[in-house]
């Protein structure tokens, strides 16, 4: 049975995920880093991630920006990309639905590393996302094989490694991943 | 009198310096002639897009300015992205808005609203620190200099005229993917 995932194990990981990222940028040989904090989190607001989104309120090592748009939080990283930040992308599947031709367009035909980090708003603890009665739970997981990105959900505290591996993926395959967080974080 | 999109870019091209410039449709291929550098990234294909590509640059580098061609059609396209530029208070963003009307690219149907739409109060209310319309090059080319200093974001309505080619009509250019890359590279050698 998945459980839920506390908001501070979650924002630990990416603290790690981003110290290991910026370790990774001094080797590519980038100068010194123009900004105090980690690395950047792009979030338009997920109803799922939302105890993280508060805890981040509070956060000085990660950087919060709030997108008006999908669309906008893909392209931004795109360009925090190019300029050598780390990025992680939170939001929910309704919003990939909606930035589709962006996913395409900027992170796949860009070759840009994308990292998502994507709610299953109303999944149903007892069912598979795929066999879920929402259809905005049960077609994430399709839309992201049609489009060959690689996922994996979070189903509890014990998951959260695959945090930092889909980030690296997402490095090594020069294109998105995505975890998917299964139930409301805690 | 509107003015030539290819006079406004050569006007930039002159006094940009290191600035990333990042042009969009019917920017794209007059500003790959006019400055054919590593330091541009052009937004094809996701329309929209150009004022997002910018302000993560702009985020990522804070030292460097980075100017974003953006046209109407496309703005129109991801509106909210001022609200989010505006939120974000990048000292080093200009935004130039490239104001024609129509979407050029796909045979000039009109935007909604056409040339009444007023992006220049859509900025200011969306917080930009600054925002003004410009119809004459020569305006254009005395407000340079303090648009490549003054701290940002600040939005530029350039009325212009249609552009000699178009994305469709032109052809060419590096894939994006090989721009981010080069643009990337250039970055990091300079880091």
């Amino acid at each position: 049975m998945p459980e839920s995932i506390p908001a501070s194990l979650i924002i630990d990981t990416l603290k790690d995920t981003f110290r290991e990222a910026r370790a990774a940028r001094t080797a590519e040989g980038w100068g010194r880093a123009p900004h105090d904090h980690l690395g950047w989190i792009l979030s338009v607001p997920d109803t799922h991630q939302k105890t993280v989104l508060a805890a981040l309120d509070k956060e000085q090592a990660l950087r919060v920006l709030t997108c008006a748009t999908e669309d906008e939080a893909v392209t931004i990283a795109a360009g925090l990309h190019a300029g050598g930040e780390p990025v992680a992308l939170m939001i929910q599947h309704a919003g990939l639905y909606a930035s589709v031709n962006t996913l395409r367009g900027v992170a796949m035909d860009g070759r840009v590393p994308t990292f998502y980090m994507i709610g299953l708003l109303s999944r149903e603890r007892d069912k598979a996302p795929r066999e879920s009665r929402h259809s905005m739970v049960r077609y994430c997981e399709p839309l992201l094989d049609t489009f060959g990105v690689p996922h994996a959900r979070l189903e509890g505290p014990n998951d959260v490694h695959l945090i930092p591996e889909y980030y690296r993926l997402s490095r090594q395959r020069r294109g998105p991943a995505a975890v998917l967080v299964g139930l409301e974080t805690s | 009198m509107a003015m030539k999109p290819e006079d406004v870019l050569r006007a930039v091209h002159a006094v940009r310096g290191a600035a990333i410039c990042i042009p969009t449709m019917t920017t794209a291929p007059a500003w790959r002639d006019i400055a054919p550098d590593d330091l541009s990234v052009a937004c094809v294909g996701f329309m929209g897009g150009a004022s997002s590509l910018g302000l993560g640059l702009a985020l990522a580098r804070p030292e460097r300015r980075v100017i974003v061609f953006d046209g109407d059609g496309s703005l129109l396209m991801q509106l909210g992205s001022l609200a989010t530029i505006a939120g974000a208070r990048p000292r080093n963003l200009v935004h130039l808005l490239f104001k024609n009307g129509v979407y050029h690219t796909s045979g000039s149907q009109e935007i909604p609203g056409g040339l009444t739409v007023d992006f220049v109060t859509m900025a200011r209310g969306a917080g930009y620190r600054a925002a003004f319309a410009v119809g004459e090059l020569d305006e254009l080319k005395r407000r340079l200099p303090g648009l490549l200093k003054d701290e940002g974001p600040i939005l530029v309505e350039l009325h212009t005229t249609l552009a000699e080619q178009t994305p469709m009509t032109a052809g060419g250019g590096a894939p994006f993917h090989e721009q981010i890359a080069r643009v990337r590279a250039r970055l990091l050698a300079e880091s």
